[in-house]
């Protein structure tokens, strides 16, 4: 009898720890660290910074990891911050953005209570479902109390950051644009002239393909800058922002007729069904291919020879297109979020501002901006970046429409729609009037 | 002994408490999300058996259970067909039995991620190895990743990953053959290849059923290869790539675990039909 009552004793220990553990994960999601923060901030009320103040550990999650050409000025700037801030340990964990795992990772960090302090991330429609879930901190605040850290932004860079709801969540770092990318020398070498419109793309597209270099080089499966651009130019601006839900606009499917042209003139690399970017990106960097479609971040990536030798131009209007040819694909698309956990947290809240702070200043924008060849969001001179990231610049100034990628218009799985129907239409087994009307279809199947 | 059994229970908890974690709460929550329309990770909304009906509806996904089946049949023949060759030969070897056993099994350590980032440089039409080597003697490039070969393409590193893992389960199998079977088998006067044929696979036979039960269950589960080496394009799409496809990338999630439910149903079927058809009495030395 009694050493039954031992077991059931200690079996109830046990559940009582898992008990425990599980009970302590759920009080952490709603309210997180209050409790925790008790027993590690001292019962001393913020001391003025006169004693040594308690080690606070931040985690900032971005992207300027891996091949990231901001990735060492980026780290350099967290290492000012610390040597400013000794008691403040910055855990700079990043995930590349070559591939949609970092979206999986952000989506499942934030949802389940494991959001970093800072997180790097888009705007827009990616953050829609954090930020209306109340994940992060609107910024408003912060920023009018912080004269100085405010002022430093371009009101611009400010103003694109602004999410649907008309607050600032995000605080911009560097901006991007997208565009087609030339390698002149190529083009020199085989006499033929800028693709600046849609004659002189055909043109050079022949031309090169009968001389077996790639003329242009993107991927089928990850053909979101081609559908951006070729969206965009066929139905202009205002055409590409209504996105699909209000019916099609017939412009649309001219997006993937000129796709099938380029693709029956021989433009694309042969194996584009089975590449991905970062395949794509080496034919273009190695000189195999003599354009491609991709943004400012690409450049940093590229051998210093392809680098010195391109520029970048607006993608030509498709035949039958409304765009201008002077409308290109960019804007402050990310910049830092600031948890809600993170400034609920007595203990962290002055080091995580301080350290928002810290990376958005006009000195780090810069630092950022010369690296990755991003147009920075403070008015600063950026020094020291190829003639390409100049011509970028040059481009997005003089360009009659910024506009927002067409993947920010539609739902996920529209946009995946659209892009496996790329190899579809270019060999001939879908029209592209099928195209677009199986995306609508999806779309419509998803905001029921 | 009654007292032992509590003491048993209490230690088996702990690892029931994980599976139920880790394992089947996932479950029953795919199979609760399987009736909902989710947009990403905070809306959702009840919708009964859409997601089933579109399941029956959905070419994809039937291109994506063929594309499945038939590197399965892959497996069943050159996975556990090599592995069955390769432990015949290396049992009839007396010497350097042993080095053999690690050179086949090693594939079996490496990830499988690493293995395809391997093949894809292989296989690059521009770059790769396959490619360099046709060109060393002068014949044109192939395209290895078209859409008529894709598919082989991408068996043959799922196929060659695992071979050692089989290979040793025939060997350990086959070394627990007694020897006087095949010093009987010897008296008669047999050859090798009827003593293989004859003696060995018959006497293994339920470690073959077993195995091939693996394949079929483990062939359900291939996605990193189809993931990196095409992504799913010409041809190569399975449930597993699918499914996370349609969960992640379009953060569908509901109709994502409506394809993992299909999945844990498919591969039930398919293991039981697996068991059924190599029915077979149960050996004992």
């Amino acid at each position: 009898m009694k050493r039954s009552s031992l077991v059931l004793l200690s079996i109830m220990l046990v559940f009582s720890m898992f008990l425990a553990a599980c009970g302590n994960k759920s009080a952490n999601n709603p309210a997180p660290a209050e409790p925790t923060n008790n027993s590690a901030a001292t019962t001393e009320p913020q001391p003025e910074e006169t004693k040594a103040p308690d080690p606070v550990k931040l985690r900032v999650f971005s992207t300027f990891g891996g091949t990231d050409a901001a990735r060492e000025a980026f780290q350099g700037v967290i290492d000012e911050f610390t040597a400013k801030y000794p008691h403040v340990t910055v855990e700079n964990d990043t995930l590349s953005a070559n591939d949609d795992g970092f979206r999986t990772k952000v989506n499942t960090d934030m949802t389940s209570g494991n959001e970093p302090d800072l997180l790097f991330y888009f705007i827009g429609t990616d953050a829609e479902c954090f930020v209306n879930a109340g994940k992060v901190v609107p910024l408003n605040e912060i920023l009018d109390a912080n004269a100085e850290w405010k002022n430093g932004f371009i009101p611009d860079a400010l103003k694109l950051a602004t999410q649907k709801d008309g607050n600032i969540y995000a605080a911009p770092l560097t901006g991007y644009y997208e565009g087609l990318f030339v390698n002149k020398k190529i083009f020199e070498d085989n006499g033929l002239e800028l693709p600046t419109d849609w004659d002189k793309l055909t043109t050079a597209v022949k031309t090169l393909s009968a001389k077996g270099i790639i003329p242009l080089s993107v991927p089928f499966d990850q053909s979101h800058y081609l559908i951006e651009h070729t969206i965009l130019s066929a139905a202009g601006p205002e055409g590409q922002n209504k996105g699909l839900l209000d019916g099609i606009d017939p412009n649309w499917e001219k997006a993937y007729a000129a796709m099938k042209e380029l693709y029956d003139l021989g433009a694309f690399p042969k194996d584009a069904a089975t590449i991905d970017l970062g395949m794509s990106g080496n034919y273009y960097s190695e000189g195999l291919a003599a354009m491609t479609l991709e943004g400012s971040w690409a450049v940093g990536s590229w051998t210093e020879e392809t680098r010195n030798n391109s520029t970048v131009i607006p993608f030509p209007t498709v035949p039958g297109g409304v765009g201008s040819g002077n409308d290109i694909i960019g804007g402050f698309g990310s910049g830092f979020y600031l948890s809600k956990a993170a400034y609920d947290n007595a203990a962290k809240k002055d080091a995580v501002v301080e350290l928002l702070k810290h990376l958005t200043s006009p000195a780090s924008i810069q630092k950022i901006a010369s690296a990755n060849g991003g147009t920075p969001a403070a008015d600063v001179e950026v020094t020291g970046l190829a003639q390409v990231a100049l011509d970028g610049f040059a481009m997005a100034a003089k360009a009659n429409v910024i506009s927002a990628p067409v993947d920010s218009k539609v739902a996920p799985e529209t946009f995946s729609d659209l892009r496996a129907s790329v190899q579809q239409v270019v060999t001939g087994k879908k029209t592209p009037t099928q195209a677009i009307e199986s995306a609508k279809k999806v779309e419509d199947a998803n905001k029921k | 002994m009654k007292g032992d059994r509590k003491y048993i229970f209490m230690f088996l908890l702990p690892s029931a408490v994980l599976m139920a974690v880790f394992l089947y709460y996932p479950f029953f929550k795919s199979l609760y999300l399987s009736f909902y329309r989710t947009k990403g990770f905070f809306d959702k909304k009840f919708i009964g058996w859409d997601n089933y009906s579109r399941l029956f509806s959905d070419k994809l996904l039937g291109a994506a259970t063929l594309h499945t089946l038939e590197i399965m049949l892959f497996v069943i023949i050159f996975q556990v067909g090599i592995a069955l060759v390769l432990a015949v030969l290396v049992e009839s070897i007396g010497r350097l039995q042993n080095f053999y056993r690690s050179v086949f099994f090693f594939p079996v350590v490496i990830s499988g991620t690493a293995i395809s980032l391997l093949f894809v440089l292989f296989y690059n039409y521009n770059f790769g190895l396959l490619n360099g080597i046709l060109a060393n003697f002068g014949i044109e490039k192939v395209l290895w990743l078209s859409e008529s070969n894709a598919l082989a393409a991408v068996s043959i590193p799922t196929v060659w990953h695992y071979v050692g893992f089989y290979f040793i389960l025939f060997l350990t199998a086959m070394s627990k053959i007694p020897s006087d079977y095949y010093e009987a088998a010897k008296l008669e006067g047999i050859n090798a290849f009827k003593r293989t044929t004859m003696l060995t696979i018959p006497l293994i036979m339920s470690d073959i059923k077993v195995v091939i039960t693996l394949a079929i269950t483990g062939t359900l589960k291939v996605f990193e290869f189809v993931w990196v080496i095409t992504s799913g394009q010409n041809g190569t799409e399975v449930l597993g790539t699918y499914m996370y496809k349609k969960a992640m990338v379009d953060q569908n999630f509901g109709y994502g675990s409506t394809i993992a439910i299909y999945m844990v149903v498919f591969g039930v079927l398919l293991a039981l039909l697996a068991n059924r058809l190599l029915k077979r009495e149960e050996i004992t030395y």
